[in-house]
């Protein structure tokens, strides 16, 4: 039996909005899995729902084979980071950290050492005697998240605790999240709109969309296989290479276009979308699709080289010495392992 | 800083600073700075209201100002009402800002009430409280009455005319810590609540750890207002029992007492200053708590 289960769990807000649409998850004992999602999918709305901040409309949610559906978040033994931190301004840092455990009832001297303990693991013990308004952004979540553990709780609840640091603090904060988190095993549910965070975090990334889970799967799969072009489009940066058309006798042909491509698995006719990465186009003299170079730039170790054809935009990874003069006449390969394809209709993954 | 160099740079600027900050200057030494050194010579002299006899007396009034039992009970019963009537204010005002902090139905109605006293005038309010208080005619006493109570005499029983002036003040005042409270109850952001939830903190222990200080500073200052008027207290104790009434003289009213019915201006005088004195003392002392207070919050 998972540690913790949504069941059909729904939001309806006063004014109408069907904020989650029944999700249905099962969580694991000491799984980091991270809802991911643009905003206004409902991750955070289903987040606050599992800490019981917000009532559910309808369905259950399950802690340690236990209903807590109707339960308090005092009651449900979790730790909750919050995007905007939500620390006490008026008490110190050490103060911040150890008020649940003063909530509990716990006497000074273990409190003082318990403090002590998680200030030393997320590096705050110089930090003890300030106020949060004093502190960084990134400082400030690191007290938040020294609060979440200090108690250690059965569930970690983050909702998108990095969202308000920048790029260079946020990839920090990812890898000391990530090792505490397995230092400790403690199960997590972390919230993003940020596929990157997602992708160095989870166990498993549970994508949704407009109140749906569209794709529950470990990081890999969800980048290799979308379940649907959603997932395709928002997961990876840049998202895969979509090409609409038909499958026709076993081969793609591009909408607009006179050529076609061999397709590894046999898929029934029909139309399609065509999925690629850009690390799965190449551009070969060989190639099956002929477009001009619109735009090439520079990306470290890669490339990009976009290729606009009658058949649409593709975008290319090559080799970073290798230069394409812009109008220039290419043909794009695909390899035939990166190729997925999408029902055109409801853009749904076919095999 | 900055602004006082730039200011001096600018040298051909200070024609127009001057002119723009001269009348408000001027208004200012006219009406306070004026005054007040010429009250502190005053209290040096034996000038009356009446006649033109006035001699420099040295430190006289200030003797019998400190030996005066009229300023002694004046000073305890003063402290008495600023302690009792804030004090009452405040923690009604602050009830009854959590009570409102709330939304509701017609919230904006109730609050519009609520602050009724607070616009009507000190004075017009206490001669409307002496009526209601009569204890003849008065409705507090017809309704007592009624309903087969005791009417106590509220305004001309020694011992009760003074709690009576404190309930019309607090009557008055407690919309206006109710409104301050509220502002703060208000700015307290909405998911320190959440955190607490999530820390498990008892209902109790989140008023006291976060509700109460967090509107504590702003609270404070509704406390140093209120205070500073409380102690000037006039208009009440005029409207319901007149200056010269030992059972509710408070400092203003024997000021007014010693000056404008007694007509000894040098001795109103020094009585003034000794107030002003005692008035910015405690001031002081409560901005620098106050002060104490915020710096605290950003280190």
């Amino acid at each position: 039996m998972s540690f913790l289960a949504l069941e059909k769990l729904e939001k309806r807000w006063p004014d109408g909005t069907h904020a989650v649409r029944g999700v249905d998850l099962a969580i694991s004992e000491g799984e980091l899995v991270v809802l991911l999602g643009p905003s206004g999918c409902g991750k955070t709305t289903t987040l606050r729902m599992v800490a019981g901040l917000e009532m559910p409309s309808a369905g259950r949610v399950r802690l340690g084979g236990a209903d807590v559906t109707a339960l308090p978040p005092s009651q449900r033994d979790v730790g909750f980071v919050f995007q905007f931190y939500a620390l006490y301004p008026h008490m110190t840092v050490a103060e911040n950290i150890a008020f649940p455990l003063e909530c509990a009832g716990v006497a000074r001297p273990e409190r003082d050492a318990a403090v002590q303990r998680v200030a030393e693991r997320l590096d705050l013990v110089a930090l003890l005697g300030r106020r949060p308004r004093a502190l960084s952004g990134g400082d400030q979540q690191r007290v938040g998240l020294a609060r979440a553990m200090v108690r250690k709780p059965r569930l970690w609840l983050m909702d998108e605790p990095l969202g308000s640091l920048d790029a260079a603090r946020r990839a920090e904060m990812c890898e000391l999240i990530r090792v505490q988190q397995l230092a400790d095993r403690v199960t997590t549910i972390y919230v993003t709109h940020d596929q990157e965070e997602a992708m160095r975090l989870a166990d498993r990334i549970v994508v949704m969309s407009q109140g749906e889970i569209v794709q529950a799967a470990p990081p890999r799969e969800v980048y290799d296989r979308p379940a649907t072009l959603f997932v395709a489009k928002f997961v990876g940066s840049p998202g895969m290479n979509l090409i609409e058309g038909d499958v026709r006798a076993g081969r793609f042909v591009p909408a607009g276009a006179h050529a076609s491509i061999a397709l590894p698995n046999a898929v029934a006719d029909g139309r399609v979308v065509l999925g690629a990465r850009p690390e799965h186009l190449r551009l070969d003299p060989a190639g099956a699709l002929r477009g001009r170079v619109a735009l090439e730039a520079h990306a470290g170790p890669w490339r990009h080289v976009h290729v606009e054809g009658p058949w649409g935009r593709a975008l290319a990874l090559t080799s970073a010495h290798e230069t394409h003069a812009t109008g220039a006449e290419v043909r794009v390969a695909f390899d035939p392992a990166g190729i997925r394809l999408f029902d055109a209709a409801s853009g749904r993954s076919l095999a | 800083m900055s602004t006082t160099t730039d200011v001096r740079r600018h040298r051909g600027g200070s024609t127009i600073a001057w002119s723009l900050v001269g009348p408000t200057l001027l208004l200012l030494i006219a009406f306070n700075v004026f005054p007040l050194i010429y009250n502190i010579a005053l209290s040096f002299t034996n000038r009356e209201l009446v006649g033109e006899d006035s001699r420099f007396v040295g430190t006289t009034n200030y003797t019998r100002v400190f030996s005066d039992p009229l300023f002694a009970g004046a000073l305890r019963r003063t402290a008495l009402f600023v302690v009792c009537a804030v004090g009452a204010e405040l923690m009604l005002g602050f009830a009854l800002a959590l009570a409102l902090v709330r939304e509701f139905r017609l919230k904006r109605a109730v609050l519009a009430v609520v602050l009724v006293p607070m616009m009507l005038s000190p004075a017009v309010m206490g001669l409307y409280w002496a009526l209601i208080l009569n204890g003849n005619y008065g409705v507090v006493n017809q309704i007592l009455g009624s309903i087969g109570l005791p009417q106590p005499q509220w305004l001309t029983d020694r011992d009760l005319k003074f709690w009576s002036i404190v309930v019309v003040d607090v009557w008055m005042w407690t919309p206006f810590m109710a409104l301050i409270a509220l502002a703060g109850l208000s700015a307290i952001p909405p998911h320190l609540y959440e955190a607490a939830e999530i820390d498990r903190a008892s209902r109790w222990r989140v008023f006291m750890r976060i509700t109460l200080p967090m509107t504590a500073p702003l609270l404070g200052l509704a406390v140093l207002l209120r205070a500073t008027d409380a102690l000037k207290q006039f208009d009440l104790v005029m409207a319901t029992a007149g200056p010269n009434d030992a059972a509710t003289q408070t400092l203003s009213t024997l000021l007014y007492q010693t000056v404008f019915r007694d007509g000894k201006i040098g001795l109103g005088a020094a009585f003034a200053c000794v107030v002003l004195v005692l008035v910015i003392a405690l001031a002081t002392v409560f901005t620098r708590y106050l002060d104490h207070l915020r710096r605290a919050r950003e280190t």
